[in-house]
């Protein structure tokens, strides 16, 4: 998939090029409104990240481009400005998405898969772990015909997160910031992924050991799949 | 004391007291007045007889007294045999067809045809004093009369030219929500001194609102500034993971580094927050039941509480609905608080969310039984990077409780803080009337 990848920050674009390339996105990179303007007008992109602050164009001005010549395009916004205004802004122009600064880039992502899986209606995403049946659509686990009901929201956003980055391992504070980045509070260091894992484990284990659910010893955790 | 009540109270104060001198006064004062009338009065009667004497000679009027039948006054003339010479006057008593009368009598010596005469003419104290009782009363009465007037003309005068300042205070000082003062409108006066205290107070006010509005965007503008290098930074760690040749101690360190900079990300988003609640860059529109709200704070939560095994109750009634908030900021207010009741609670302790309504003003309470605040240290809580209570179980940078305090000030609650060391706290938010809406 193409993407187009609009930042002045020449750092920060170089970052999500590399990261992106990685998952197998095709990227192009301009640091200003006016050649992104260019691009947008030539070619067709899949997705197209839109950082708001730029020097010499109005973000804004470029999203409405983006849905006039890309209309298929996932339009992304990225920006420092965190304004609610901008952000309500953004998401009446036709913006898919909308991510402050500084953002993870799993969350990015996690986001563009989302997205993607809502756009294109994309087949029933299944997903056999060790017999365990994972439905990322209907948020559903079940073990051979019968359905584990015990894990709750947060739980299963863990494991769909550690899914969607499938054989890598994730920190826990890139856990935590994916389950718990939406609140602003005081803590900075908290365990309570562990607490979290450990009760997956256990519900899990009621039906078959989650082998599958790795901890990476002083790292983090990560989901094993051979494909 | 308000300052126009002192100056009506001055001046009436003032004024009753030279009345009373005054009136204490008067009789004395009258009475030397007659006295002085009716002792000129007494010298020209003199002096016309004394004439009338001459020119028509003494036999006439040897050994003669003259008075009317009321008494009142009489005249006299008769051989004097004493030695002295008199010229007096003074009050004398007299005998006359048997009453006994008091009078003012001039006693006069003269000498005619080598006779040795005294000469008395004299007017009844009564009929003097007569006069006296009418002239006190109407003396009263004027300086009463003009009494009055002058307070009254104090009054409105003192009222008149108090009135700025009433205004400046009024409008200026009180019922403003400092320091948003809003517009200038100048106090029409002209006394000087009310128009130097205007437009100091209001330039004093304009230099504290800037120094406020300076700090806000200072925090805004760091905090976004911020942004992009944290942002960057994350995502340069985030992809070194990627790489494969690392070592385990190697990627331990950026592990570390990691959370560092989760640190300075929550701090700066934190302030960042605080800075766009102070600015009013959030709607209220939101409705929804209390107690729901609760519960998706309590969802977030439980797994903290599980980890310390504490229990949490909540009283709320299902139908109180929260009216015109925002969500996301009154989540983060209940998060704050009941993660702060869970943080400073003890093992096995416990925490109450309990909804009250005393005559349709509505509050709730968070009650934990945690480790408690020292009384001292209560007034100072709310303030930015302060940390007073050493938190059991992890690490905080003291921005908990100013969220909470901006977010609060936004929607116009009002927290009422109480604690009891070792024994717990409790969080009281006073709701502004028409928050809960009972549907």
């Amino acid at each position: 998939m193409n993407v187009l990848i609009i930042e002045d920050e020449k750092a920060l674009a170089a970052e999500l090029e590399i990261f992106l390339t990685k998952y197998n996105y095709i990227c192009e990179v301009c640091y200003n409104g006016a050649t992104a303007s260019e691009k947008i007008g030539i070619n067709l992109y899949d997705f197209i990240l839109i950082d708001l602050g730029l020097p010499d164009y109005d973000g804004l001005d470029l999203l409405k481009e983006a849905k006039k010549h890309n209309p298929d395009a996932v339009c992304i916004i990225l920006t420092a400005r965190a304004e609610v205004y901008d952000r309500i802004k953004g998401l009446d122009l036709g913006a898919d998405d909308y991510l402050p600064k500084p953002f993870s880039l799993l969350e990015l992502q996690s986001r563009m898969q989302a997205i993607t899986r809502r756009k294109f209606g994309l087949k029933q995403n299944l997903i056999d772990l060790g017999g365990f049946l994972i439905n990322l659509t209907d948020r559903t686990i079940s073990y051979y015909n019968s359905e584990v009901n015990t894990i709750t929201k947060k739980e299963f956003d863990l494991i769909a997160y550690l899914i969607l980055h499938k054989n890598r391992t994730l920190s826990r504070s890139q856990l935590s910031e994916h389950i718990w980045g939406s609140i602003i509070n005081d803590d900075y260091d908290s365990n309570y992924i562990d607490a979290h894992i450990k009760n997956i484990r256990k519900k899990l284990n009621t039906f078959a050991p989650p082998d599958w659910l790795e901890t990476v010893r002083g790292l983090g955790y990560k989901i094993k799949i051979n494909s | 004391m308000k300052l126009k009540t002192k100056l009506t109270l001055f001046n009436a104060l003032s004024k009753l007291v030279i009345v009373t001198i005054f009136v204490a006064l008067l009789p004395t004062l009258i009475k030397i007045i007659n006295q002085n009338y009716t002792d000129a009065k007494l010298r020209k009667q003199k002096d016309k007889l004394l004439q009338i004497i001459n020119v028509q000679g003494i036999k006439n009027y040897s050994d003669a007294s003259y008075y009317t039948p009321l008494k009142e006054d009489y005249v006299s003339i008769g051989v004097d045999s004493s030695i002295e010479f008199l010229d007096t006057i003074q009050n004398e008593k007299r005998l006359i067809q048997g009453d006994t009368i008091e009078y003012r009598i001039l006693s006069h010596n003269f000498n005619a045809e080598h006779k040795k005469y005294l000469m008395e003419i004299a007017i009844s104290v009564d009929a003097i004093t007569e006069t006296t009782r009418p002239l006190q009363n109407i003396a009263f009465q004027v300086l009463l009369g003009m009494i009055l007037l002058t307070i009254m003309a104090d009054q409105v005068y003192s009222n008149y030219v108090l009135r700025p300042l009433g205004l400046i205070i009024k409008t200026k000082l009180i019922g403003h929500k400092f320091p948003n003062f809003g517009s200038y409108d100048k106090v029409k006066t002209s006394t000087s001194d009310f128009e130097y205290l205007d437009i100091s107070i209001h330039k004093m006010i304009e230099t504290i609102e800037s120094t406020f509005q300076k700090e806000r965007e200072f925090i805004s503008n760091a905090s976004h500034e911020l942004m992009t290098p944290i942002s960057i930074l994350q995502s340069k760690i985030e992809n070194m993971f990627e790489q494969e040749d690392f070592s385990d101690e190697v990627k331990t360190r950026m592990l570390e580094m990691q959370k560092i900079l989760n640190r300075l990300k929550s701090i700066t988003k934190t302030l960042l927050l605080i800075s766009q609640i102070e600015n009013e860059q959030f709607l209220k529109e939101d409705s929804l039941p209390l107690a729901e709200l609760i519960q998706e704070v309590y969802d977030e939560i439980s797994i903290r509480l599980q980890d310390k095994n504490i229990g949490f109750e909540t009283a709320i009634p299902a139908n109180w609905q929260l009216a015109k908030v925002n969500k996301f900021l009154l989540f983060n207010l209940f998060f704050n608080l009941i993660n702060n009741a869970v943080k400073y609670n003890k093992e096995n302790g416990s925490i109450h969310v309990v909804a009250h309504n005393e005559h349709d003003i509505f509050s709730v309470s968070i009650i934990d039984t945690g480790i408690g605040i020292g009384e001292s240290e209560i007034p100072f809580i709310f303030n930015r990077f302060k940390k007073f209570r050493q938190s059991l179980s992890q690490d905080s940078f003291g921005l908990g409780l100013p969220i909470v305090k901006s977010i609060a000030e936004f929607h116009q609650i009002k927290i009422e803080v109480t604690s009891k060391k070792d024994t717990g706290s409790t969080f009281k938010l006073n709701f502004p009337p028409g928050f809960i809406k009972i549907g």
